[in-house]
């Protein structure tokens, strides 16, 4: 078996609020292999951004590692303490680029300069070497007239050029690992195509290992060769793209991939998931999704499920895949996936 | 023949301005004409800055108008209006908002939300059947009316655009303009809504207006679909019949960039680039066209010839 | 293993799931909470009652005196002038013989009253002018124009030149804060209006057809109880304050109505003799207090009434 790149074991984190505290992550595993593209999907609240903060060490104030591990080159990064030991990582082996481009840039400064900046941080380079260098990251990813780009401010920029420079600055110290953490939510479908099209290019020419943060299953197609299900803290379901569309197997992966529009039918209702996330001040005891699912177990209320593995790739978190469970299909709506989608995209 | 359906809603030759100081002012709708039929659900498809929620609040009078007309049952609403009907359109047309995290008043609870309406036309006879009214209307969005003595922030973000739905219903409205109600919703939640849309359409024979850039829900939800781009119409048909037979290029382009959630296919697909410039409109204008019936494109003569040919 | 039993199919309500996790909330009692878990803005809270209530009572305390009384030598028949505090005036006496005790609780007095007076006035007319001038758009030329021409001629001036004109007394004071006091509180509340205006719920409301009135007091001024508390908080002290210069340039409230502002005055006349120093030192005391518990428990208040603080 192919080492991990990057590998977290039941990792916990916490957050004060107001003297109450609140678990984000519950016991979370999940590892990252060189090379790969992983797209981490839930819910707002799973914990999918948090997850992926405690990776560069950005949890606000309020937030801790409670316990578990974030091995990364040879060092459990959840031991880290301070910007001192973080800043050996957070930038330059590990690079973040979030949903809004504008709370990533300086909006006073032009865009060259923001970027010229990053390098001379990260790299030997400095002066007009480091100028070049931005240049030329400016105009790898896909900037027409790098140079006359370079003397202009941010909002001369449009959503989709914006978040081009933000992953030219995060790409400005060659990371190992690039986090994009909905990375085209805030942009159009035709732009949202060129900025997953620029990643994967990226990612071919520096070998880059990419996560990427969705709540979007048509991204995760896109994009990613393994996907992780997050809900209420904790990984679900994890594995091979392939097998998380066309062999899921937690409830909780059912349920979203059957309230998908594409497969509804016209004047008949879609398959919705009822109830509430859970409120993650309170102890959650047992399976956390079992009160919103149909096929939930009597032990789903009593006890947490541990991982099933399904396959060596596959693993997921539900008491249904125990041999002493009754056997229960996935629901019609989502067998036959592909054909279903073929039918629809057929009509174009 | 069919029977012809009456029109509920009209739009002719729309414009909408806003000005930005003394500069010239930013055209954000221009010359937008379309019907909406009572019962059916009209869908406006477009990017972001592309005019499609100028047009929903100009039909709600948010947004001033710099030209053209909007009719509500045959009759003008923008501009100087009656005060009946200003009263009438105020109760028939109501408008669900996109962020239910920014459309609910943080400091008022449920209760006044939902009733903020009826305070303002008076629809009831004494606080009792006003709360009941209010409790229907809770009800009629699958929450419960106990939650009226609550605030906005207790609830998740599908509560709070069903909140948003209730404070709309309780109006009895005819027609509702619903902007991008659950884009800003998680994906398990969206069905939610999208199902309590249509049950309502069905138990009040409401007719809507769905504003939406993703295209996927649109052809779920829509009967007829209208596209639009940088403030003017490129093509408007039945959905399924758009959804078939796009004609229009930057329809086309949209179509090819809509996510599919299977890896092979959506790996594999081809995204067609949609040019603004590749159209010939420097001695023949463009003009909108019903190329088949009900199918409408935007397009110049030889366009518009090779539209049909396309077609045939 | 009993465990076996446990897998069958649970028979739940999952509409159950829709009722759980929320608790009972309410705006003010949780900004109360908020409040009270700032000790230090809670100490000041605390401090101020206790000055309130002990300015309030302090006249019918036994053994007062009369803060402009000039007590005499029981044997000279000579004014008591400058005595030093002690066991007989605990603050000692003023360069006429009078109780400085008596006379700072009642400037006290006084000058808290101005302070409130002002603040409240300068505060509601502020607000009034404010939310209109953001909120109507027809006002907004009017009203910008009316901002122009009075925050061109500095506030100074014409509260100088009103205390000027007037006879001297409180009324004389509030009115001289009053009149263009409100102008900079009009104008940081149409800022605030104007950034919450266009929010969705606000269009929200509009479509509904809820009247301009009705959207002002539900819809803008809710929001803005943070802002308009920590506002109303430091316009005392800044009243007080400038009560305390219109009595430096010679404008202020007569002596036989004593204030900080006099107080201080008289203080700062002697401040280079250092045994007279504390006819300077104790009513400077009361003010800086004053305001220090102001600025602190309008800043907590502030971030308590904020409801993005609530849990």
């Amino acid at each position: 078996m192919e080492q991990p790149l990057l590998s977290v074991s039941d990792l916990y984190i916490k957050f004060s609020l107001r003297g109450r505290v609140l678990t984000a992550i519950r016991g979370a595993s999940l590892d990252l292999y060189a090379g790969e593209t992983l797209a981490i999907v839930g819910e707002s609240g799973s914990g999918k951004t948090v997850l992926t903060k405690s990776f560069v060490g950005m949890l606000d104030a309020n937030g801790w590692v409670d316990a578990g591990f974030i091995r990364f080159a040879g060092q459990d990064l959840a031991k880290y303490r301070g910007d001192g030991q973080w800043r050996t990582i957070r930038g330059k082996k590990i690079a973040m680029v979030f949903q809004d481009p504008m709370t990533a840039l300086n909006p006073l400064r032009t865009v060259g300069l923001q970027i010229k900046e990053t390098v001379e941080l990260h790299t030997p380079l400095r002066g007009m070497a480091a100028k070049n260098r931005a240049i030329e990251l400016l105009a790898q990813v896909g900037i027409a007239q790098p140079e006359q780009r370079y003397h202009q401010y941010p909002h001369e920029f449009s959503g989709g050029m914006r978040q081009r420079v933000v992953i030219a600055i995060a790409m400005s110290c060659s990371p190992q690992i690039l986090i994009c953490d909905e990375p085209t939510t805030a942009l159009d479908v035709t732009i949202q195509a060129q900025i997953l099209d620029l990643i994967r290019q990226l990612q071919a020419e520096y070998n880059l290992t990419v996560i990427y943060i969705t709540h979007d299953l048509g991204v995760v197609a896109n994009v990613a060769s393994r996907v992780a299900v997050m809900y209420a803290g904790e990984i679900v379901e994890c594995g091979q793209s392939r097998e998380i569309f066309y062999n899921a197997q937690h409830p909780y992966t059912w349920a979203l991939l059957s309230s998908l529009p594409q497969l509804g039918i016209k004047g008949q209702p879609l398959f919705s998931i009822q109830g509430t996330p859970p409120n993650l001040f309170a102890e959650i005891k047992g399976d956390a999704y079992a009160p919103r699912n149909p096929y939930a177990l009597e032990i789903d209320f009593v006890k947490r499920p541990p991982c099933f593995q399904v396959s060596p790739t596959h693993y997921a978190r539900t008491w249904l895949l125990d041999e002493r469970a009754p056997r229960i299909d996935p629901p019609e709506a989502i067998k036959h996936l592909r054909a279903k989608f073929v039918e629809g995209a057929a009509c174009r | 023949m069919p029977i012809e359906r009456e029109v509920l809603m009209e739009v002719k030759n729309l414009r909408v301005e806003f000005k930005g100081g003394s500069k010239k002012p930013f055209v954000a709708v221009d010359d937008v004409s379309f019907k909406i039929y009572r019962g059916e659900t009209f869908g406006l498809v477009g990017e972001s800055g592309s005019g499609k929620t100028s047009i929903g609040r100009a039909m709600v009078r948010i947004n001033e108008v710099a030209g053209g007309e909007i009719l509500f049952k045959g009759q003008r609403i923008n501009g100087l209006i009656s005060r009946e009907l200003d009263r009438e359109v105020t109760q028939k047309i109501q408008m669900i908002f996109q962020d239910p995290m920014a459309s609910l008043n943080e400091r008022a609870k449920v209760d006044y939300i939902v009733a903020e309406g009826l305070y303002n036309t008076k629809a009831y006879q004494s606080e009792a059947e006003r709360k009941a009214m209010v409790s229907q209307a809770l009800l009629a969005v699958g929450l419960l009316p106990e939650f009226a003595s609550r605030f906005p922030h207790e609830f998740s973000g599908g509560q709070r655009q069903r909140i948003g739905v209730a404070r709309a219903l309780v109006m009895q409205p005819e027609f509702i303009i619903a902007d991008e109600p659950i884009s800003s919703l998680d994906v398990s939640i969206r069905a939610q809504v999208l199902n309590l849309l249509s049950e309502l359409q069905q138990q009040r024979s409401l007719t809507y207006m769905f504003i939406a850039h993703d295209l996927s829900v649109v052809r779920f939800i829509t009967d007829r679909v209208a596209v639009i781009n940088r403030g003017q119409l490129v093509e408007l048909a039945d959905t399924e019949e758009l959804f078939a037979n796009p004609l229009h290029p930057y329809t086309r382009s949209l179509l090819s960039a809509v996510p599919i959630p299977d890896p092979a296919l959506e790996q594999a697909k081809v995204i067609i680039p949609y040019d603004p410039l590749g159209h010939d409109y420097a001695v023949h204008k463009p003009l909108w066209v019903e190329v088949t019936p009900k199918h409408f494109v935007l397009g110049n003569a030889a366009e518009i010839k090779e539209y049909r040919q396309r077609l045939a | 293993m009993e465990e076996q039993a446990l897998f069958v199919l649970a028979e739940r309500d999952v509409a159950d799931a829709e009722r759980s996790g929320y608790s009972d909330y309410s705006y003010w009692g949780s900004t109360i909470r908020v409040f009270m878990k700032n000790y230090a803005a809670v100490f000041c809270l605390g401090l101020l009652i206790v000055l309130l209530v002990f300015i309030m009572v302090q006249p019918y305390l036994p053994a007062q005196r009369d803060p402009n009384e000039i007590h005499l030598s029981q044997e000279t028949f000579r004014q008591l002038r400058n005595v030093r505090p002690g066991a007989e005036f605990w603050f000692g006496t003023n360069s006429i013989g009078q109780d400085l005790w008596a006379r700072i609780w009642s400037g006290t007095r006084t000058s808290l009253g101005i302070g409130i007076a002002v603040a409240s006035w300068n505060v509601l007319i502020g607000i009034i002018v404010g939310t209109l001038w953001g909120y109507v758009r027809k006002l907004e030329r009017v009203l910008t124009e009316v901002y122009n021409v009075l925050d061109n001629i500095p506030s100074t001036i014409i509260m100088t030149l009103i205390a000027y004109m007037l006879r001297p007394s409180i009324s004389t004071m509030v009115i001289a804060m009053g009149v263009t006091g409100w102008v900079p509180v009009s104008r940081f509340i149409r800022t605030q209006v104007i950034i919450i205006r266009d929010r969705e719920y606000n269009l929200a409301s509009r479509c509904l057809g809820t009247p301009t009135g009705r959207i002002i007091t539900r819809n803008i001024l809710p929001y803005l109880v943070s802002v308009i508390m920590l506002r109303f908080a430091l316009a005392i002290p800044g009243a007080i304050a400038s009560e305390v210069f219109l009595t430096y340039i010679g404008l202020g409230l007569p002596l036989h109505i004593p204030s900080l502002g006099n107080l201080i005055n008289e203080g700062r006349q002697l401040m280079m003799i250092p045994v007279m120093r504390y006819q300077l030192i104790f009513p400077s005391v009361v003010v800086s207090l004053i305001t220090i518990s102001f600025y602190v428990m309008g800043n907590a208040f502030s971030d308590a009434a904020d409801p993005r603080n609530h849990v």
